[in-house]
């Protein structure tokens, strides 16, 4: 099996806690994994880990093979993983269009390969793709700082298109949105699928069936369980530990 | 777009023509103090482009100024009349000679320990290469150093201001090569093919006129390249920007690096001017002052800054002709400064952006989305 994404034995501690306690997770090329966990549960840490924020303690990240363990943010960025924070976060005071564009840049991201003006012909056509598919054209000159907060969500998620990375991370693209927004995030996440290699960590079980083929569950800080939807939605263990006694919703 | 475009491509054209025909219209003294503005104004450019576009308030930029202002002092102090006739084949700088123990040879070699260092500035070459290179070299450690630590904000600022009075005492300290407090005066003037830039001169005000235009249209082109584009992504995200793959400290260092370059440029030309260097270009107040220059004018219009160090620098010779002002005027920089902080953070130039995007959308109004556009571009 071709491996997107192999964590091997990944550990961290903060202090005296242990965050993370020995996970091992391996994704395929083209799958969308979904992370599933209460609370606290290190979903969040274990993006960390992954993109480099925090350094591990233990255990190590490969992506295609490579190790990229501990590696500088930009780094690991470079060897092809890209990232969508919880709370969403882009260049506010950039226009929509400037932000897709940086991330565009991220080719041949060294200053001195971007003393140059404006962009290819065929950037600019992939821009224009990508305001086209999130949703964005109608505000490609607005600030940053103005979009709401869906409208700020799917722009990150334009940012990893125009970013185009082997693997990318991302932490609850629905969080805070409506309906028809969650339902729009869908429709942009399914379009990711099989390009790219996804690590998804949500809540919505609603959302989590429309995008997912496998979900691993986490708590505290350990892998609990891994399988396909059905199969977690059914899990003993899974329901005991992260849904209490209310079972999925 | 294309409207607001075209409007600040008119502003610099009339900045830079009004430049070339300043000198029609006054004589050689008001001339020389408006070189010195011209400089001022090339602080302000620098200043505008680490605070408004990397977000970095470099509050020790008179080290820079300073350096380069020093390097060129030096190979013209060598050049000028009183080191010459010191009785000596090679010159000497006369208060080396004050302060010599007595039996020194009379001789750049080992006047004083330290006196050494001068030696290659006998060449007038060297004083204007180091005057950039200094500044360029230590911008690049500095920033190399505080940027990979990922040091931010204020405690850059702090950095900064603590590092230009460090070395501020240094200088004063260094008595026997430096001269202390006096600086370096009676200089002899800059000659370059055959021109000699009497400081009183057209010639010096047309260096200075064409120095503040090369340096505007070279910063507007940076500006408006991708690296700007990463660099303001940065300012606003730095976090962001890394995980996109962007290698965040050589993106600052290397603007931090460009305002330090341009800070030298300026602080030779303030020599050149001037005919003096001084401890003084290393005060705290000093760099203080040149960002109030660029706050007023408009932190991120390098246009903006630069007219507003004029500006301000025109106001203030006019303010202390008159007696009674002369004290006060302290005190009015002071509330200007916190007026235009506290009312019109984006200064002068944020001020003219407003009014091309209102009136542009007054011309179309269905493009409602330009005028929040607008308001996010940077001049
Ligand atoms: N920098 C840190 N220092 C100390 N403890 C931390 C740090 N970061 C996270 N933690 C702890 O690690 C645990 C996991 O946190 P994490 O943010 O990864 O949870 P999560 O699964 O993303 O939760 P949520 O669903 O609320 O986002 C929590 O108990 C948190 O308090
Ligand atoms: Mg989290």
């Amino acid at each position: 099996m071709n491996q997107a994404l192999a964590l091997n034995g990944l550990s961290v501690a903060f202090g005296g806690f242990k965050a993370i306690k020995n996970v091992s997770l391996s994704v395929a090329s083209g799958e969308l994994r979904v992370l599933l966990g209460a609370n606290g549960a290190g979903k969040t840490t274990l993006m960390d880990l992954i993109s480099g924020k925090i350094r591990s303690t233990d255990g190590s990240v490969r992506v295609f093979g490579h190790d990229i363990t501990n590696w500088p943010e930009h780094r690991i960025a470079r060897a092809g993983i890209g990232r969508k924070f919880q709370i969403p976060s882009v260049f506010r005071d950039l226009t929509v269009e400037q932000n897709i564009q940086v991330a565009c840049c991220n080719k041949h991201p060294s200053v001195f390969a971007n003393l140059r003006f404006g962009v290819s012909a065929e950037q600019r056509r992939r821009i224009a793709e990508i305001l086209d598919l999130t949703g964005l054209v109608a505000v490609a000159r607005k600030t940053a700082a103005f979009l709401s907060h869906g409208q700020t969500q799917w722009l990150e998620l334009g940012m990893l298109m125009a970013q185009d990375p082997k693997v990318i991370l991302l932490d609850e693209p629905t969080a805070g949105m409506t309906h028809a927004e969650t339902s729009k995030t869908a429709d942009i996440i399914n379009r990711l699928k099989g390009r790219h290699t996804l690590l998804v960590v949500e809540h919505d079980m609603g959302f989590v069936r429309e995008i997912a083929q496998h979900i691993t569950v986490l708590h505290l800080g350990e892998v609990l369980a891994e399988g396909s939807v059905a199969e977690i939605e059914t899990d003993a263990r899974v329901r005991a530990a992260y849904l209490g006694s209310k079972g999925i919703s | 777009m294309a409207l607001e475009r075209k409007i600040q491509l008119a502003a610099y054209g009339l900045f830079i023509a009004a430049l070339f025909l300043a000198p029609a219209f006054g004589d050689e003294f008001w001339l020389n103090r408006i070189a010195k503005y011209l400089v001022y104004g090339m602080l302000g450019v620098a200043i505008a482009l680490t605070w408004g576009y990397a977000g970095i308030l470099n509050l020790g930029q008179g080290l820079f100024f300073g350096m380069g202002a020093y390097m060129l002092a030096m190979s013209l102090k060598l050049s000028s009349p009183t080191s010459l006739a010191q009785g000596s084949d090679t010159p000497v700088p006369d208060f080396m000679l004050w302060n010599a123990e007595p039996g020194a040879p009379t001789d750049l070699c080992c006047i004083n320990k330290g006196s050494v260092l001068w030696l290659p500035f006998q060449h007038q070459w060297f004083g204007l290469a180091m005057g950039i290179v200094l500044p360029v070299v230590i911008a690049g450690v500095l920033g190399a150093i505080i940027f990979r630590k990922r040091i931010s904000g204020v405690f850059v600022s702090i950095i900064t201001l603590a590092l230009v009075l460090l070395v501020r005492l240094v200088l004063v300290d260094a008595q026997p090569i430096t001269n202390g407090f006096n600086g370096l005066t009676d200089l002899g003037w800059l000659t370059i093919g055959g021109i000699e830039f009497d400081p009183y001169s057209r010639a010096t005000y047309y260096l200075c006129a064409a120095s503040l235009s090369l340096t505007l249209i070279a910063a507007r082109l940076l500006a408006d390249t991708r690296a700007s584009l990463i660099l303001q992504a940065i300012r606003d995200d730095q976090l962001r920007a890394r995980y996109l793959g962007f290698d965040v400290p050589v993106y600052q260092t290397f603007f931090f690096v460009v305002s330090a370059a341009i800070a030298g440029y300026a602080g030779m030309l303030y020599v050149v001017v001037t005919e003096f260097a001084s401890p003084t270009f290393m005060d705290l107040s000093f760099s203080v002052t040149m960002v109030v220059w660029a706050a007023v004018g408009g932190r991120s219009s390098l246009l903006g800054a630069c007219i507003g160090a004029i500006l301000i620098n025109m106001i203030e010779a006019q303010v202390s002709e008159t007696e009674a002002l002369v004290e006060a005027w302290k005190a009015i920089i002071g509330l200007i400064f916190v007026l235009v902080v506290l009312f019109m953070p984006r200064g002068l130039g944020g001020l003219a952006h407003s009014l091309v995007a209102r009136f542009q959308r007054d011309e179309q109004p269905s493009v409602s989305a330009t005028a929040g556009a607008a308001r996010s571009e940077t001049a």
